[in-house]
């Protein structure tokens, strides 16, 4: 086992030895975490809103706003300002509650308008709570001019009597079933970590690739062969040194991201053997590359473009919960998806490895095809 | 008996044979070199030779043992020293060096120890641990010469390992293979380099379209093309009756003058020289210079394939 270990361990000081392999293999996916963390964790929508000093209507429009969780909602001097902060996205709607809204109230015709930006979904979903919360305080207001045309006595008092009568209506009960796909008790950063871990380990492993090129078309293989040394330990040393590159990055990235960002990976058993197992896929995938290319600048072409497009296909850039129909069953041509969804079920489910043992298997059988024909290709083109 | 035989070795690709039949053998502090074009068979034959080529047929024997690619024992006598800078340019020396020296199978204070003594041999002990992509091309070339060395081996190969370098660094590289040749290591030696070839092969293969055409020393060689020598000299009068004098030679084949000078052509001009001045200083002929023109490789080599060794 001496020879292919030192042949394993040459590959992974020779990556880590250049600094820039340093900053993307090990900062970038951290950083990549902590961004990616930060979208997951967002604050509740911002509603930014002008004209609540219009009357006690406007006001009491507004505090009926301000009094829920759903969003934070900001007061703006001016339509004009409210228009800048929606355009530049520091709010995700505004909502303009017109001059005279009190008035227009009173007689019944009064309108609001919610600006928001074109083809802006979470303004969408802002929109539709504006416009609930608004038809809410209609109704009140509708009723309260209602008993103030039938029964007479003033408009306020008729309001303060609508808001404390108790009118029958239909309750709407929005009951969820199943497990949610992002817990809330699971951190920003634990939904982040897995899929960045994903994208960059097996990214990385493949261009380890061009070491193999390199060794190759330096000549470097067959004198490694000339020595006392059989061709299936080279092959072998060459295979150890991509799995040890890449596992040492995943562990980089796990432990960073526990350390920095306080991930909780779960299951300990079950999280080192979905690790392994998409280790040893992305290894095998770059045996494969390395063995068939002839040249380091074909390889790196090849290693970017299908790390990137199996990263993305595979819901490591988009989540895969947001796939459906044809494009998340075709996602499962990936090994990231088995990895996203074994993942998911330990980090955010608190899944053991009896869970995962399905998306393992399928890893392994990744992995055994990749590196059987990495290995068979790699032994012809040093023999031959 | 000798280090390395090899009998018989052919190897084709599809129909094309790129060696054929060929054989030689080489003693311990010997120097054989295949000398031949681009496109001779040189590299495949020690690709074969190494074990990292399969032969289709013939056998080699190292030290007596058969040989083959599986076989470790017999690699391990071998040290390899390929025509690619076969080295790791973002690693050090040093490091290059212990990495092949565990290859070997020597231990980690081994591979240690016996790399500083390789860097002292070739002259790189300064620059141990500079990266090899710093280094100038003839001091990668001696690092992998050394990689070659580490192993203490039997039999040292190299393929054309002067290409693209300076001669000062070629120098050294001669004197290196001298140095084993001395410490009794059999030494195959490529090159396209008749230079080379003459000045330090003790035998010669010539090898074109994957075959030996002939093999011997330089001087054996050129007898058996049959390539004469030739005596340049320059005097100061007296011309005609100096040429009588060495027509009259026994071993004389053919004079000519023109101006001050005469040209003979004899058999072996080392043999003849001395013969050959003291009839001229008997007859009073003022000699001013004398040349020895022998054949060479080059000669030879166009003598047995009818083109030149760069063609």
């Amino acid at each position: 086992m001496t020879k292919p270990v030192t042949i394993g361990l040459l590959n992974l000081r020779r990556v880590f030895r250049d600094r820039t392999n340093i900053f993307f293999v090990i900062l970038l996916p951290l950083l990549m975490v902590f961004t990616t963390g930060l979208m997951f964790g967002q604050d509740s929508s911002r509603l930014g809103v002008t004209g609540a000093a219009e009357g006690p209507l406007a006001e009491r429009l507004v505090a009926s706003l301000e009094g829920t969780e759903h969003a934070t909602v900001e007061r703006v001097g001016s339509e004009e300002a409210l228009r800048d902060l929606v355009e530049r996205g520091a709010v995700d709607a505004g909502l303009i509650v017109p001059e005279g809204y009190d008035e227009r109230v009173r007689e019944g015709d009064a309108e609001v308008s919610v600006l928001s930006r074109p083809d802006d979904w979470g303004a969408l979903n802002l929109t539709t709570w504006v416009r609930s919360m608004v038809s809410q305080e209609a109704t009140l207001l509708g009723a309260a001019r209602f008993a103030e045309a039938e029964s007479g006595g003033d408009f306020d008092t008729r309001l303060d009597d609508a808001e404390n009568a108790d009118i029958p209506g239909i309750e709407v009960a929005a009951v969820t079933t199943g497990e949610s796909v992002f817990p809330e008790d699971v951190s920003q950063y634990a939904l982040a970590a897995p899929p960045i871990l994903l994208l960059f380990t097996f990214l990385t492993s493949l261009t380890t690739a061009i070491g193999i090129v390199q060794t190759r078309q330096s000549g470097i293989a067959r004198r490694m062969y000339s020595t006392p040394t059989g061709v299936g330990t080279i092959v072998f040393g060459e295979a150890l040194g991509r799995f040890v590159i890449t596992l040492t990055q995943a562990l980089l990235i796990l432990f960073g991201s526990a350390l920095l960002f306080g991930v909780v990976w779960g299951d300990l058993v079950a999280t080192a053997a979905v690790l392994t197992a998409f280790c040893l896929v992305g290894s095998g995938a770059a045996m494969l590359l390395g063995s068939v290319f002839k040249t380091e600048g074909s390889a790196v072409s090849a290693a970017l473009g299908i790390g990137l497009a199996a990263a993305a296909a595979g819901g490591t850039m988009v989540p895969l919960d947001a796939f459906s129909g044809v494009v998340r069953a075709a996602a499962y041509v990936t090994p990231h998806a088995w990895g996203y969804e074994a993942f998911s079920e330990i980090v955010r489910h608190g899944g053991g490895i009896i869970d995962v043992l399905p998306q393992i298997a399928v890893l392994l059988g990744y992995a055994a095809v990749l590196f059987g024909l990495g290995a068979w290709r790699l032994q012809k083109v040093i023999t031959r | 008996m000798p280090f390395l035989e090899v009998e018989g070795i052919s190897k084709s690709y599809g129909s094309t044979k790129v060696v054929d039949n060929v054989s030689f053998s080489i003693a311990e502090g010997e120097t054989y070199g295949l000398l031949g074009p681009n496109g001779a068979g040189k590299t495949t034959t020690i690709s074969i030779i190494v074990g990292i080529l399969q032969r289709d047929s013939g056998s080699i024997r190292i030290n007596g043992k058969e040989h083959s690619v599986t076989d470790k024992a017999s690699k391990a006598h071998i040290g390899f020293v390929p025509q690619q800078l076969a080295v790791y340019p973002d690693l050090s020396a040093v490091d290059n060096l212990r990495f092949f020296a565990r290859l070997y199978g020597l231990s980690r204070a081994d591979a240690r120890r016996r790399s500083e003594e390789v860097l002292e041999v070739i002259g790189l002990s300064d620059r141990a641990g500079e990266t090899v992509s710093a280094f100038s091309g003839g001091m990668a070339r001696r690092l992998n010469i050394g990689i070659g060395l580490l192993n203490r081996p039997g039999l040292l190969i190299l393929d054309e390992p002067t290409v693209g370098v300076d001669p000062q660094s070629r120098n050294a590289i001669f004197e290196n293979v001298k140095k084993q040749t001395g410490e009794g290591v059999a030494v195959l030696y490529t090159t396209h380099y008749m230079e080379e070839a003459e000045r330090l092969c003790d035998r010669v293969g010539v090898i074109d379209g994957g075959q030996i055409k002939a093999e011997g020393t330089q001087r054996e060689l050129v007898s058996a093309v049959g390539e004469d020598d030739t005596i340049v000299l320059r005097m100061d009068g007296g011309r005609e009756s100096a040429i009588r004098t060495l027509e009259a030679l026994p071993e004389t084949k053919q004079v000519s003058g023109e101006g001050s000078e005469i040209t003979m052509l004899v058999a072996d001009a080392r043999a003849v020289l001395p013969q050959v001045l003291d009839s001229l200083t008997q007859t009073g002929t003022v000699l001013r210079s004398v040349e020895v023109r022998e054949p060479d490789l080059e000669a030879v080599f166009l003598h047995l394939t009818g083109k030149a060794l760069r063609d």
